[in-house]
């Protein structure tokens, strides 16, 4: 009778936690510049600066309102 | 298969604000908001996939890579906006261990310092997987949410309709309800978990391979936290349903006990503590992982206590801190609730932004890891509503009269 051999017999699977597995070379920014200056990341930047500003003046202005300096200028 | 950094920033993210909003809204509004859970469920998922994924990459933290890729100037003022309004969260959650434990008969000045204690012993064992582990263990301590939603015995047809089809409560669209809607919307998605994630994936070491696992962690927390927060609402629904009003979580828990039961109070408030503890630790963690990557400290949960001292020393800082500053007589919890708003409202939409940014970043990331068209639409998407959102918390907080 022919015996079946088992391919895999002499396989076996161990799984490795990341934290004991051998450390991979992952993406660097070593030797890269700051990011590029395309359109999107322009625009994007231009966005967040002028929403800073929108949200800095409405802190003045409560600040401000507190302060009840708001109040005399009215 | 991994597992971890998902399931605990989006668990960690119901902390007590979350506990307090969720109740509220279903305090005030029944069972009409639970709709917005399920519309906040892929928007969990689209932002915190992008930091698990960011974090595989680079293998390092949201600040260090917002620092190297657009320059000093942003990464300070991320930084700085992050360590502020961490540090005023930190004092609500200390706030609301106080209150809790506090109606449950235990001294605040005994409750708080010792829940520092407990939350500095946590992480100074020099090991993660030991952080890691207790912090799951306090995150399915959440599951008890549904035993008292069960408990109180909703409507559950009528829930399941909410849940489906937004429907408008009693009063009509009043700015009320649109404000308690955007602070749902805020205190889901809280900047500091941006930080955090991608700071624990380095943490965790993740490898590119297990990046399929990061994304089913972040699913499967991302789920478990939005139907912890349904469970919530349903809690306050049932004081909605008895004409109970009140300010607070531990309010309504004692308000609720010749109803519902002790039992139902004593989960509420014991409850309320476990979410501010979870709060405490990851929050704390997100900012003295930040701080250590762009000081270039030593920052790891892997060290002793004397291999990462800037580290430690940073995280016992805010703990103690916060607690101490909840100790203070008479101390202006209002203005620290407002505050928070104001700062998150200006963290939470650059954090996003240059998040977006770095996964379009080709140079840094290659073709592989960059977002794909469709998440881009998504999350371009995404970005709008919540500056919308942000401006419009922040409007209100700052320009009340605007509203009136």
């Amino acid at each position: 009778m022919a015996t079946m051999q088992n391919p895999y017999a002499s396989e076996y699977l161990r799984v490795i936690h990341p934290l004991d597995d051998e450390p991979e070379q992952k993406c660097s920014t070593e030797g890269l510049a700051h990011i590029a200056m395309t359109p999107a990341v322009r625009i994007s930047l231009g966005v967040l600066r002028g929403y800073l500003i929108v949200m800095s003046a409405m802190l003045l202005y409560h600040v401000l309102d507190l302060a009840g300096i708001v109040h005399q200028l009215r | 298969m991994v597992f971890g950094p998902g399931l605990i920033v989006m668990e960690a993210d119901n902390d007590a604000g979350a506990v307090s909003t969720y109740m509220q809204a279903g305090g005030q509004y029944g069972l009409h908001l639970l709709w917005t859970l399920i519309v906040l469920l892929p928007i969990c998922y689209f932002v915190q996939e992008m930091v698990a994924r960011l974090g595989i990459a680079t293998g390092k933290g949201h600040a260090a890579m917002i620092y190297e890729r657009f320059g000093k100037w942003w990464g300070r003022f991320s930084l700085f906006d992050l360590l502020v309004v961490n540090f005023l969260t930190l004092i609500t959650e200390f706030a609301a261990i106080s209150l809790a434990l506090s109606a449950m008969g235990v001294n605040p000045w005994i409750s708080v310092p010792v829940s520092a204690f407990g939350l500095t012993l946590i992480v100074v064992t020099g090991s993660y997987l030991r952080w890691e582990r207790i912090v799951i263990a306090l995150c399915l301590i959440d599951l008890t949410w549904f035993a008292l939603a069960y408990l109180v015995h909703p409507d559950w047809a009528a829930v399941g309709r909410s849940t489906i089809a937004p429907t408008i409560p009693a009063g009509g669209i009043t700015s009320s309800l649109v404000f308690l809607v955007i602070a749902i919307v805020g205190t889901t998605i809280a900047p500091w978990q941006l930080f955090f994630q991608q700071s624990c994936v380095a943490e965790k070491r993740l490898r590119f391979s297990d990046l399929k696992w990061a994304r089913l962690d972040t699913l499967i927390g991302a789920t478990f936290t939005v139907v912890v927060a349904g469970a919530m609402m349903l809690v306050g629904n049932y004081g909605y349903q008895r004409g109970i009003t009140f300010e607070d979580p531990a309010q309504l828990a004692i308000a609720l006990a010749p109803m519902a039961g002790h039992l139902v109070r004593d989960g509420v408030l014991l409850l309320m503590v476990n979410a501010a503890v979870l709060g405490t630790t990851a929050i704390s963690l997100a900012s003295a992982w930040a701080y250590g990557e762009v000081r270039g400290w030593p920052h790891s949960l892997h060290k002793k206590l004397w291999e990462a001292p800037g580290f430690y020393a940073t995280y016992i800082a805010c703990v103690g801190a916060a607690a101490a500053f909840v100790l203070i007589p008479h101390v202006p919890l209002q203005l620290v609730i407002i505050s928070v708003q104001v700062f998150a409202g200006l963290i939470l939409p650059s954090a996003i932004i240059f998040l977006q940014l770095l996964l379009n970043d080709h140079e840094l990331l290659g073709e592989r890891w960059v977002n794909r068209p469709w998440n881009n639409v998504i999350n371009w998407t995404i970005i709008v509503v919540l500056f919308a959102l942000s401006l419009l918390l922040a409007a209100q907080v700052m320009l009340p009269n605007l509203f009136a």
